[in-house]
């Protein structure tokens, strides 16, 4: 995961890069013949000093890789770490991290 | 205070103490999973919302007029009231619902994702304001190149 976030008038930009193929079902059944190989990330979070500031849930249509930009405001200063974890459909997770600038 | 009460509140407090953040925000594929499966745009709305009205008020979505891959279409959005959740569906896939945000009491929100679409189609934004109105805002588009091959 790349992340990147900038502090500015008290507002924290984010954007962060989850590297993932978000197959669709229909998909991988053309692929592969079986709907059930599909996999995406289901659920991403984000945190800074232990409290969730952002969380989504997702579907297969993100794109691939995809690139989620969000902003917050009272958490955070310069230097304190925004980090995030995603989980996708076959329970595979990852988790990065990236300074407040 | 009874020695026993004040026990337990103060286990009660612990225990909240000790979730991590992670585990307290909504997992709407859990909770809600109907509207993941759901064809329509409605169908998802009223299964994640109750709704499928909107006020078209105070929501903003952005997306290119001919987005020419279909793979990755940029779309903007926004909510300009205090909101609990901001979701987002499209009706040219074979189901509607993209992804929901829940809003945090830190949250500005203002978002942008890529989505794939495989037709041109429109795309929904819908938010559920903290005073329990669903508002939203649409955009049309066309797609060049169909993303996903559906």
């Amino acid at each position: 995961m790349k992340i990147k976030a900038k502090l500015k008038n008290g507002v924290v930009n984010v954007k962060a890069l989850a590297k993932h193929g978000m197959t669709t079902y229909n998909m991988m059944e053309k692929k592969t013949g079986n709907r059930d190989d599909a996999n995406f990330i289901t659920h991403i979070s984000a945190t800074v000093n232990g409290e969730t500031v952002w969380d989504a849930s997702t579907s297969q249509f993100l794109s691939k890789n995809p690139i989620f930009k969000f902003a917050f405001k009272g958490i955070g200063a310069k230097g304190d770490k925004v980090e995030m974890t995603w989980v996708d459909r076959k329970g595979n997770t990852k988790s990065g991290k990236g300074k407040i600038k | 205070m009874k020695r026993r009460e004040f026990l337990n509140l103060t286990m009660g407090a612990l225990a909240l103490a000790v979730v991590p953040a992670s585990v307290r925000a909504e997992d709407y594929r859990k909770s809600k999973p109907t509207v993941w499966s759901a064809k329509t745009v409605d169908d998802a709305m009223k299964a994640l919302y109750g709704t499928s009205t909107i006020i078209e008020k105070g929501v903003k979505v952005k997306a290119p007029k001919v987005a020419s891959n279909g793979g990755a279409v940029p779309v903007n959005f926004s909510a300009d009231m205090p909101i609990k959740s901001i979701a987002v569906f499209q009706d040219a896939n074979p189901e509607a619902a993209v992804v929901v945000y829940e809003a945090t009491k830190y949250s500005v929100n203002k978002y942008a994702i890529k989505i794939k679409m495989a037709k041109s189609g429109t795309i929904t934004v819908a938010a559920l304001g903290q005073d329990g109105k669903v508002y939203g805002a649409k955009v049309t588009l066309d797609v060049a190149l169909g993303g996903c091959e559906g």
